[in-house]
């Protein structure tokens, strides 16, 4: 499968860093935080590609840079350097300048302006975050959330809008008539395939999901997550699965990264990354794992 | 000893011709001159203090102060009123400090301030409207920190106003703005046209009169040049409307084309009038 996107040394860091901080931080050095300056790298020099049609799996634990890492890509928050770059997909060719004449990828999105990256990102990125009130705003209707990012996208007719918002609404089981009423009225399973219909709003090739089914009970876990493997199939989505569950990146994923203090300590197939990890952090990640 | 002159520094002395001294004119007109060269942007200036409340039209004020020659001749609106206390005493104001001419005719005027209303009449090319504003910003019902709104207006981010008008749409059939009705100026700022009603803001659209926006309390000025877009923003499927006064007419004048004040009787009775009380005296006569 050929690639949709690539990253390369992604770096994010609080604090202004000095000589020392790359001897002092990272997996190796079992912190993040710089004890000479201070300085957090929250994420440091990761590296990616997600194929089309790809999951891809990001786990470590709760402080790994997992969400920064997904924030940088959603451009959420701005990198501190680093390289992102997207392949020629047919929803881009209206930003212009992204690609240069016959370059098969685009520019560093990381330096683009906010308004294009704006763009780019409503043409090409879903995101669902782990909370939802991240992702919806809860006074305004589900069909209204839904809305929110084809406005964004230059849609001024109501009647497609919502058309669009039915279809999406009804695919991940919101019952229509509550289509109107606020998120802040649902329960929480239904909040999140809010966020996923919002998420698919604008047809993204790539979907972005960051702790999406933490904080459910069990069985509304196993429904969540059964509607985004179909939906997967159905509209032939790439997707990063960020998670501390390896039993849902064992679900989605075939391929993994495994995160630890903003590094990338370890990264290949899902199987045999769970079945046998190299790196100590992996493997005391899959022994602590309830059977 | 006026206060004029005890700000001055003495009887026989005077202030300023027209209040404002040098530094606050060339400050307001510097602010003009960017306002009109970014069409519905809102830039920020040094408010001053003025003889009257801010939120009074004390940024109106500064503008007009700022544009004053001695040979203007000046109207001032008060919700289409020429006669209400506020228009009168800032006319009086004027008459005062500028020594400057008053009318209540909108064809005799050059420069017109108002509140919440554009004169009925077309203006033309020669002349300049001015507009008190108390809340520039249009964003501000959907995002209450200015900082954001400044970062939305600088990226065109203007998918939750949007998004705040379809609400209205699905939840009641229609936008219930009734004045501060938001339009996308020259295609690109979003702003806030003051509280005119809905009816005064197709006047905007491609007009000959260049229209400025003064809001003292919040330090902003803004401006629509001649002949410049100002679209409100609407739906391809539910279009801007104004208000509709079919089967209404005006009590005094008869005029059945004017924006109309609807005026409650003790015995409940409904009776219509001009708000543009200028242009209904004109009728008159």
């Amino acid at each position: 499968m050929e690639p949709l996107l690539r990253a390369h040394g992604i770096t994010r860091r609080y604090g202004r860093g000095c000589d020392r901080c790359l001897e002092s931080t990272g997996a190796e050095a079992g912190t993040n935080r710089c004890p000479h300056c201070g300085t957090v790298w929250a994420c440091r020099d990761v590296s990616l590609e997600l194929r089309a049609e790809e999951a891809l799996g990001i786990v470590g634990e709760s402080g790994s840079g997992k969400s920064t890492l997904v924030k940088l890509l959603h451009f959420d928050d701005e990198a501190s350097s680093g390289f992102l770059e997207l392949s020629r997909l047919p929803s881009l060719r209206e930003v212009p300048e992204l690609h240069a004449e016959g370059a098969d990828w685009s520019r560093n999105v990381l330096v683009l302006d906010r308004y294009r990256q704006r763009r780019v990102r409503d043409a090409s990125m879903g995101i669902v975050y782990q909370h939802p009130h991240l992702g919806l705003r809860m006074g305004v209707s589900a069909g209204g959330n839904v809305a929110e990012r084809l406005l964004s996208a230059g849609w001024r007719s109501i009647g497609n809008m919502r058309a669009r918002a039915s279809k999406l609404l009804e695919r991940t089981e919101i019952p229509l008539e509550r289509m109107d009423e606020p998120p802040r009225k649902f329960s929480g399973g239904m909040q999140q395939r809010v966020q996923i219909a919002k998420a698919l709003s604008g047809d993204p090739p790539i979907l972005l999901l960051d702790e999406v089914t933490t904080g459910l009970d069990l069985s509304v876990q196993a429904r969540v997550l059964d509607m985004i493997r179909s939906l997967r199939e159905e509209l032939r989505l790439s997707m990063l699965v960020v998670s501390h569950d390896l039993g849902v990146i064992n679900l989605l994923c075939q391929r993994t990264m495994v995160m630890k203090n903003g590094q990338v300590v370890e990264s290949g197939l899902t199987d045999q990354i769970l079945q046998d990890p190299q790196h100590g952090y992996t493997q005391l990640l899959v022994a602590s794992q309830l059977q | 000893m006026l206060a004029g002159e005890w700000l001055s520094g003495g009887a026989g002395r005077k202030t300023t011709w027209g209040f404002l001294d040098d530094g606050a004119k060339k400050d307001v007109r510097r602010a003009l001159l960017k306002a009109v060269a970014i069409p519905g942007y809102q830039v920020p200036y040094g408010s001053r203090e003025m003889p009257l409340a801010r939120g009074w039209g004390t940024g109106g004020i500064q503008i007009t102060l700022s544009l004053l020659s001695p040979e203007d001749v000046v109207k001032v609106i008060d919700q289409g009123c020429d006669g209400s206390v506020n228009a009168v005493n800032i006319k009086k104001f004027y008459e005062r400090v500028g020594g400057v001419e008053t009318t209540t005719d909108t064809r005799e005027a050059t420069l017109i301030q108002t509140r919440h209303r554009i004169p009925e009449e077309r203006m033309d090319a020669g002349q300049i409207l001015v507009l008190q504003v108390p809340y520039p910003e249009a964003l501000r019902e959907v995002e209450p920190s200015e900082a954001n709104t400044r970062r939305m207006h600088a990226e065109a981010d203007y998918a939750r106003m949007w998004l705040h008008l379809y609400e209205d749409v699905v939840h009641y059939g229609e936008i219930r703005l009734a004045y501060r009705y938001p339009c996308t100026v020259n295609g690109r700022h979003v702003m806030d046209p003051s509280p005119i009603p809905r009816w005064d803001v197709p006047k905007l659209h491609m007009a000959d009169t260049l229209f400025l926006f003064g809001a003292g309390r919040e330090h902003r000025i803004y401006a629509v040049p001649p002949h410049t877009r100002v679209e409100p923003l609407e739906f391809e499927d539910h279009k801007f409307r104004v208000e509709d006064f079919h089967g209404k007419s005006c009590s005094r004048c008869g005029a059945t084309d004017t924006f109309l004040d609807e005026i409650l009787g003790p015995d409940g009775t409904r009776t219509f009038y001009c708000s543009d009380t200028g242009y209904c005296d004109k009728r008159r006569r």
